[in-house]
């Protein structure tokens, strides 16, 4: 399945060309082989080949400063659980190959796959944009604090 | 989501998570989710609607327990914080 034409491949990669300056790793935990089917007790993973397509797509747009790691939450329950990732597939991206902290759970496509784009690119230029009294204000989090965000893909 | 993701990038304490509603509607329905975006805080305190930088930054510290000046503005009908 082509899930992005080429065009768009290309769109991507001349788009990274100048948008990326520093490196940006994408970790994407999966379930390799299973079902494309929704099956009960999590079994399937009805979006996990085409996320792998996705991250390798990304990677290969910018080989350069884009890299790609894959966890089998299968066989690395330990790194799973570290990372603290409860369902597949979900992609982190961060600076380095530790976990990234900003991550999509399920496939990010529609209105999504842009919020990606943007979020690599931020890492990259580590550029979060935000103004100085909100950096102020969160500087008094002092504890792990994870932000979901639930959106839909049109 | 950017805003998530911008926190994220800014504060060591925060991850952010976009979870596509549709492909996990057990998750969706353990939150309550009826409506995007729907924006969960240490998985208690919510709000639904698109907020502005300030008041996206405040409901994230009062979703993490902290006193905030003000509470995030109702700007939109759907905005609410429960929890």
């Amino acid at each position: 399945m082509a899930l992005i034409p080429e065009q768009v491949r290309q769109q991507l990669k001349d788009r990274f060309d100048t948008a990326l300056t520093g490196p940006v790793h994408l970790t994407l935990y999966t379930r390799p082989g299973s079902s494309r089917l929704i099956l009960p007790a999590g079994l399937g993973c009805a979006t996990c080949q085409d996320a792998r397509q996705m991250a390798e797509l990304l990677a290969d747009a910018a080989p350069e400063k884009v890299t790609l790691g894959v966890v089998d939450v299968s066989r690395d329950s330990d790194r799973t659980r570290a990372d603290q990732v409860d369902e597949v597939p979900t992609i982190a991206i961060g600076a380095d190959t530790e976990a990234g902290r900003i991550r999509f759970q399920g496939l990010p496509t529609g209105t999504e796959f842009p919020a990606l784009i943007d979020a690599i690119e931020r890492v990259s230029r580590a550029e979060h944009g935000l103004s100085a009294a909100s950096l102020a204000e969160l500087a008094r989090l002092d504890q792990p604090t994870e932000v979901m965000v639930f959106a839909t893909p049109t | 989501m950017s805003l998530a993701n911008r926190i994220a990038l800014a504060s060591l304490q925060v991850r952010a998570v976009c979870v596509e509603a549709n492909e996990f509607p057990r998750l969706s329905a353990e939150f309550g989710v009826r409506g995007v975006p729907h924006t969960v805080v240490n998985r208690s305190g919510a709000f639904v609607g698109a907020l502005p930088e300030r008041d996206f930054v405040a409901a994230v510290l009062e979703g993490a327990g902290l006193s905030v000046e003000d509470s995030p503005a109702p700007n939109g009908p759907s905005t609410e914080l429960n929890g």
